[in-house]
């Protein structure tokens, strides 16, 4: 297996690749091209970085025909999500402006690992920083097996959950509050975490985000999505998961 | 809470950064904050007396905490934040109450057999400490 992990979009991206039948050559190649790519993609899509399209575009400076393609196939995802979270998910109300940070590392990520995928290797887990993208099967194994940080212990894990393709989680408890209800302003939740399990990883990680803020109308919102499963944790420690959502119990102490 | 009697419990709880306590790990490097009791007899054994200890001060993903941990007849009978020290409203109102335990939460992540971890997006800093980043070390050999 292929071990790498690349820092950019201000954390760290792991990837686990299992060539296969793919010459070790040409995925070694494909990793470099998706670690490109997320960089490209931060360059453009970044917050912290003054000159990036996004801040230049949210400044007025820069207009959507003159920007990167991808401001428009963003904002596009945005509306979307924004449409399938009921208004939980709005990029437009946060309080500095468009901001689709929630669902861009998502997005990005997925793009790293559909570049692993066209090169052919058996089998890849790309990890965002908590939002993972996954191909194929792990070796020796019949489903990816993935690990629910804990809310507040770092080193534990609140359950395991399977998965075949994306899964996203948001919470306050990593870099501080900077989540906000979009329909009234608020920072304060009573969800502590927030998993969504689907298809598409962006609309996952938008899905995670707007979880946070809907807090009991949540998981009901997810029931209405066909093919996405929500697991959440609220501030007291109480669970709850939609009933597609399947726990991995062998091998769990 | 109980918090008088003698100290025969030396355990500490302690917040590390980013929420984890390592439970009963002994003196940490630096000496905890507060002691209930200001004089200590160290080679009491434990009676039916309350006893209680407050870990070192940690910085964590909210602020600043410290954890109390009170023992009667050698058990642990009650945990909660002893010190606190919060800019946000949201940390206060997460941060006051004791830790909730999940239903079936699995404290060593490194015998779940899991191929990675989802959470909330840590920094870089943060990968550092993180299970995904002993993952990816294990997955290196």
């Amino acid at each position: 297996m292929i071990v790498h992990a690349e820092e950019v979009m201000g954390t760290v991206v792991s990837f686990h690749v299992e060539p296969g039948e793919c010459p070790a050559v040409e995925a070694h190649t494909a990793l470099e091209a998706a670690c490109t790519r997320l960089h490209e993609l931060d360059d453009i899509f970044s917050t912290w970085k003054p000159g990036s399209a996004l801040n230049r575009f949210r400044a007025g400076i820069l207009r959507l025909p003159q920007a990167p393609p991808e401001m428009a196939l963003v904002l596009e995802l945005c509306d979307e999500a924004r449409a399938l979270s009921q208004g939980w998910f709005d990029p437009w109300a946060m309080p500095g402006g468009f901001d689709p940070t929630g669902l861009v590392k998502g997005w990005a990520t997925e793009q790293a690992l559909g570049i692993l995928e066209l090169a052919c290797v058996e089998s890849a887990m790309v990890n965002g920083g908590g939002d993972i993208a996954l191909f194929g099967l792990p070796k020796n194994s019949a489903a990816w097996r993935i690990g629910i940080r804990h809310p507040w212990r770092p080193d534990a894990l609140a359950c395991v959950l399977k998965a075949d393709r994306a899964v996203a989680t948001s919470g306050c408890y990593e870099r501080g509050p900077h989540l906000i209800n979009p329909k009234n302003g608020r920072m304060l939740f009573r969800t502590a975490s927030a998993t969504v399990v689907g298809s598409s990883l962006p609309l996952c990680d938008a899905l995670a985000t707007a979880l946070v803020a809907a807090e009991d109308a949540g998981p009901e919102l997810v029931r209405s999505l066909d093919g996405y499963e929500a697991y959440v944790i609220g501030v007291g420690g109480e669970e709850d998961a939609t009933e597609g959502i399947v726990f991995a119990t062998e091998g769990v102490r | 809470m109980v918090v008088a009697g003698a100290a025969g419990f030396a355990g500490i709880v302690a917040m590390h950064t980013g929420g984890a306590p390592s439970i009963l790990t002994g003196t940490g490097p630096s000496t905890p904050v507060t002691s209930s009791p200001s004089t200590t007899s160290p080679a009491k054994p434990p009676t039916g007396a309350a006893s209680s200890a407050v870990g070192t001060a940690e910085q964590y993903g909210y602020g600043v905490l410290a954890v109390k941990v009170t023992v009667q007849g050698g058990r642990i009978t009650d945990v909660s934040t002893s010190k606190l020290q919060t800019a946000e409203q949201y940390s206060q109102s997460l941060a006051q109450q004791v830790i909730p335990m999940l239903r079936n939460e699995i404290l060593s992540a490194q015998s779940a057999h899991i191929n990675a971890i989802s959470g909330a997006t840590y920094t870089s800093e943060a990968y550092a400490y993180s299970v995904q980043s002993a993952l990816d070390a294990l997955g290196v050999k």
